[in-house]
């Protein structure tokens, strides 16, 4: 029987406090007089418990910043300041906005709504350069989220033959080779991070929640107990000797683009013809000369940004994409082969934008850990401001996977507003996207210093 | 030319105490102070005071201070005074307000001119953003701004009919008022804006909402929308309106359509839309009767029929072929294309659509004013801008780049003493009472102030858009429109301001 898909969210409050981004503090010459607590509708001013005389101290993750207090204080003792905490959030591609945003997405599944126009910058580096387009009056459209019609997710990992042949009678001749169809276009992957071994279940619980893969070591598969079925897991194999302690349930492994590929590749396909193997890439203009071999025999590319959202060359994902996906293209490759990209997906944009760029899927990794609290302060030692490690099994799988939903309810919307019925068709659809140097190119070339983005 | 609505009201300063919160700088006067009042008789700015017969000096009044700067003056409060007691710093609430697309400078530069209907000087810092693209980059290339203009001798009129036939409707300036739900805001708030767009001449929109009859007595003034969820859309609405308004799609959220959420969806609100309380509404998108240009025809069709005299206009987001959508929504029978891009306004809408969803109506302006010249039909078609222009600046530059005007939204929010905090959405709204249906909070703004700032702040942009067209030897703004040699594409500039 059909079966919509459905992901079953659990709202979980996060295990801290949460960053506020406004700090309201209240001076000394505060006269208890209380118009604070009547003015404010958040309730982030409150009579002190122990004592009703006074004050107690404003509650700041309360606050929303619309000066109220501030206005009504007949003291002017009450002032607001953004949080020095919250600013230090993050790093690069990682801004506060979008940590904090990951944070609330990850308690409470929602699509982050908000009044009032847009309030960032006018573009950015990267997925920040770009906007997807949307269609006006002539062309169809679906309606996204409210679900009037069904808009597709899924993609299909594996080598995908160029044409498909029959026989007279109509039955299929080609030989289908494995193939993998993931309900959401995003794998989890823990293989570039570091985790607990109760975040690692919890993660893998998330996998099994949204029936996606989850890339991992090899070693820590022992420790999963279960929590995620074999055949949702994609273990790094680094030699034949490895491949014999891969489960035989498990439908894809990964091993690494180096000099050696061809033998190990050639090896496990001689042993395990079922399984899908991956080829790990580190993306740089070098590759461009080197992938053709991969892309004719390896079944996925899975194409390694840096968290930065960079190459090795420090050209960002948007551009080195684009530049794969066409030369691919190009040579008469990319059909066959399947191409996962990771690194830099700091926000729920950065998937749909990722697949235009070029990619089939993504992988989501920091943002796994964002999911649980992280503040992506860079400094995985001793004190961890979020406790990662001690993070319990359920909190992360509900956590992932609340995250993954508002995730996909946002792409549904991005689809949406396209007119896109699945997310297949967005691969490489830079048709659909608007560029920021050729949209500034169109409308700025006969401006005075206007024919470039600086 | 119709000289009816060149002559413009008066400003007049309207008291404005509650919006005086925020300084830059903040004066300290620790209890060592011996009340000398020496600061009081130095500071020519009159940061110290003291009521006559009193002991002690007030308070400082934080606002008239200019900082750091003053250290080099002769009246220098803090180097002159015998105990110390004085210090300036600058102000940590200022950076808490606002953004790099609203800053602090123009929302409180916004306030003043709402305030006093005085102009702001064209190289105020105030008059851009920091958002690092678009307006916030392009620039004028002034000439010499001269310090007086006798602001009668220019014209910053503009036609919204350009057809051969039909009504002619002219507005004193090129901006009229953006659709704002009845639900969305209060109906104070959009009182008073009917109220500034009647003193003016110009327009106003009921958004999706319905109209309230407390519209009705600014009905010329008054343009009523028909949206995708046909909310409160009545033959009589129809008639009533000098102009109708098709909202295909909102550049905050293109391809999304309209949301309300239910916390605001209060009794009298279902009632105007004639729906259930407290459920949340859904505007689809697209209109499900309108897959093609000739189904888009249909309904205007269908409109004028109902109201000959009325004007159309056609609000769409910008996508890609958005030149296309434009020529189409022309030769459907529009007179007033209304392009509405991605940063602009929104009561609520995804965070997700507002940064990502479609162009930047600075890309899009260009795009479509060449597009409609090359076919041979911009001279027919009023081509209306809308979605991110936030001062008199904005809307020039916008006239530059080849609209004839342009709608505003947030900016009149702003003058009515909004600070962005962006909670328009949900629980009971604006904690301000701007946008919200909540009976208390509404009660905060006052119609006939609100009209009086909203008409000071139209008052103080004339009188920018007359020095700007001054200096470019230009009496008519009609003259400005896509004389994109005039503008320079500086990403430095933003640094000096």
């Amino acid at each position: 029987m059909y079966e919509r898909y459905h992901i079953h969210v659990v709202p979980t409050l996060g295990r801290h406090k949460p960053v506020p981004k406004f700090v309201v503090r209240r001076a000394e010459n505060c006269i208890n007089c209380g118009k604070c607590e009547r003015a404010c509708v958040y309730g982030a001013h409150k009579r002190d418990a122990n004592d009703p005389r006074k004050m107690a101290e404003p509650d700041s993750t309360l606050c929303k910043n619309c000066f109220r207090c501030v206005v009504d204080c007949p003291q002017r003792a009450l002032s607001i300041k953004v949080n020095e905490e919250f600013k230090a959030l993050g790093k690069g591609v990682w801004t506060p906005v979008r940590v904090s945003t990951m944070w609330n997405e990850a308690e409470n599944a929602k699509i982050p709504v908000l009044g009032a126009g847009y309030r960032g910058n006018f573009s950015g580096p990267g997925y920040d350069a770009m906007w997807t387009d949307m269609s006006e009056i002539v062309r169809p459209t679906r309606d996204g989220i409210h679900g009037r019609e069904f808009i597709s997710t899924s993609v299909d990992i594996g080598r995908k033959p160029p044409l498909l042949r029959f026989d007279d009678k109509g039955s299929l001749l080609t030989r289908m080779g494995p193939m993998v169809d993931l309900p959401v276009p995003f794998l989890l992957d823990v293989s570039r991070i570091t985790v607990s071994d109760s975040v690692l279940r919890g993660v893998a619980g998330a996998a099994k929640e949204l029936g996606t893969l989850m890339v991992l070591p090899l070693d820590p598969m022992s420790k999963l107990n279960g929590t995620a079925p074999a055949e949702l897991l994609v273990p790094l194999v680094s030699s034949v000797q490895e491949l014999e302690r891969v489960p035989p349930q498990v439908r894809m492994v990964e091993i690494f683009g180096s000099s050696d590929w061809k033998e190990l590749l050639k090896a496990i396909k001689e042993r395990r013809p079922g399984l899908l193997v991956s080829i790990r890439v580190e993306p740089s203009q070098e590759l461009m000369t080197t992938v053709d071999d991969m892309a004719r025999e390896a079944d996925v590319l899975h194409v390694l940004f840096a968290e930065s959202g960079m190459d090795h060359d420090g050209r960002y994902a948007r551009d080195t994409m684009r530049q794969l996906h066409r030369h691919l293209v190009k040579v008469g490759l990319r059909d066959g082969v399947t191409v996962i990209s990771s690194g830099g997906l700091a926000a729920a944009e950065m998937v749909p934008k990722s697949i235009i760029c070029g990619s089939d899927a993504v992988t989501l990794e920091t943002a796994l850990l964002v999911a649980l609290g992280c503040h992506v302060c860079d400094d995985c030692g001793g004190d961890c401001p979020s406790d990662l490690r001690s993070a319990p099994e359920d909190f992360v799988r509900c956590r992932v996977t609340n995250l993954c939903s508002a995730w996909r309810d946002q792409m549904l919307e991005m689809l949406g507003a396209m007119g896109i019925r699945e997310v297949r068709r967005l691969r490489g659809e830079t048709g659909r996207a608007i560029f920021q140097e050729d949209a500034h190119r169109d409308a700025f070339s006969d401006i005075t210093g206007g024919g470039k983005v600086e | 030319m119709s000289e009816q609505y060149d002559c413009v009201p008066e400003a007049s300063w309207i008291p404005s105490e509650r919006l005086k919160f925020v300084n830059r700088y903040v004066v300290e006067r620790k209890d060592t102070c011996i009340s000398c009042g020496l600061c009081g008789s130095l500071c020519p700015y009159g940061v110290h005071q003291r009521i006559e017969g009193h002991a002690k000096v007030l308070p400082p009044f934080n606002q008239r201070c200019i900082g750091p700067t003053c250290a080099s003056n002769d009246f220098h409060c803090v180097s002159h005074c015998p105990t110390n007691s004085l210090s300036v710093r600058e102000s940590e609430t200022f950076s808490a307000l606002g953004d790099v697309r609203w800053t602090t400078d123009m929302i409180l530069a916004t306030w003043h001119m709402a305030e006093t209907g005085e102009m702001l000087p064209l190289d105020h810092p105030g008059n851009t953003g920091r958002a690092g693209g678009g307006f916030d980059h392009l620039h004028f290339k002034l000439g010499d701004v001269p310090e007086k203009v006798d602001y009668s001798e220019f014209s910053t009129a503009i036609d919204l009919n350009r057809r051969k036939s039909g009504e002619r409707r002219r507005i004193a300036i090129p901006v009229y008022g953006g659709g704002m739900s009845y639900g969305s805001v209060s109906l104070h708030t959009m009182v008073a804006r009917a109220k500034a767009a009647k003193a003016w001449g110009t327009y106003t929109c009921t958004g999706e909402g319905g109209y309230p009859a407390e519209l009705v007595p600014f009905k010329e003034n008054v343009i009523t929308q028909i949206a995708t969820g046909l909310f409160g859309v009545k033959e009589e609405t129809i008639m009533r309106a000098p102009i109708v308004e098709f909202k295909y799609a909102q550049g905050a959220k293109p391809g999304l359509g309209g949301h309300l959420l239910g916390d605001k969806n209060t009794p009298l609100v279902a009632k105007m839309r004639e729906a259930v309380p407290n459920t949340s509404l859904f505007s689809p998108f697209p209109f499900h009767s309108v897959y093609s240009v000739e189904d888009h025809k249909k309904h205007l069709d269908w409109i004028s029929s109902i109201n000959p005299q009325a004007l159309l206009s056609v609000k769409v987001s910008t996508p890609n072929d958005v030149e296309m959508v434009a020529i189409g929504s022309y030769y459907a029978g529009a007179h007033i294309v209304h392009l509405d891009g991605g940063y602009g306004g929104t009561g609520a809408a995804p965070e997700i659509a507002k940064k990502n969803i479609a162009m930047p109506i600075e890309y899009a302006i260009p795009k479509v004013h060449k597009f409609l010249t090359n076919e041979g039909v911009r001279e027919d078609v009023t081509l209306i801008a809308s979605g991110g222009m936030r001062t008199a600046l904005d809307v020039a530059k916008a006239i530059a780049l080849g609209a004839d005007g342009v709608v505003i939204g947030t900016a009149e929010m702003v003058a009515l003493g909004c600070v962005r905090c962006g909670n328009c959405e949900s629980g009971r709204g604006c904690p301000r009472g701007i946008a919200t249906t909540d009976p208390v909070l509404f009660l905060q703004m006052d119609t006939n102030w609100g009209a009086q700032r909203l008409t000071n702040l139209f008052s103080a942009w004339r009188k920018q858009w007359c020095h700007l067209l001054a200096s470019f030897g230009m009496k008519d703004i009609t003259e400005l429109r896509g004389r994109t040699d005039l503008l320079r594409y500086d990403a430095g500039e933003e640094v000096r301001a």
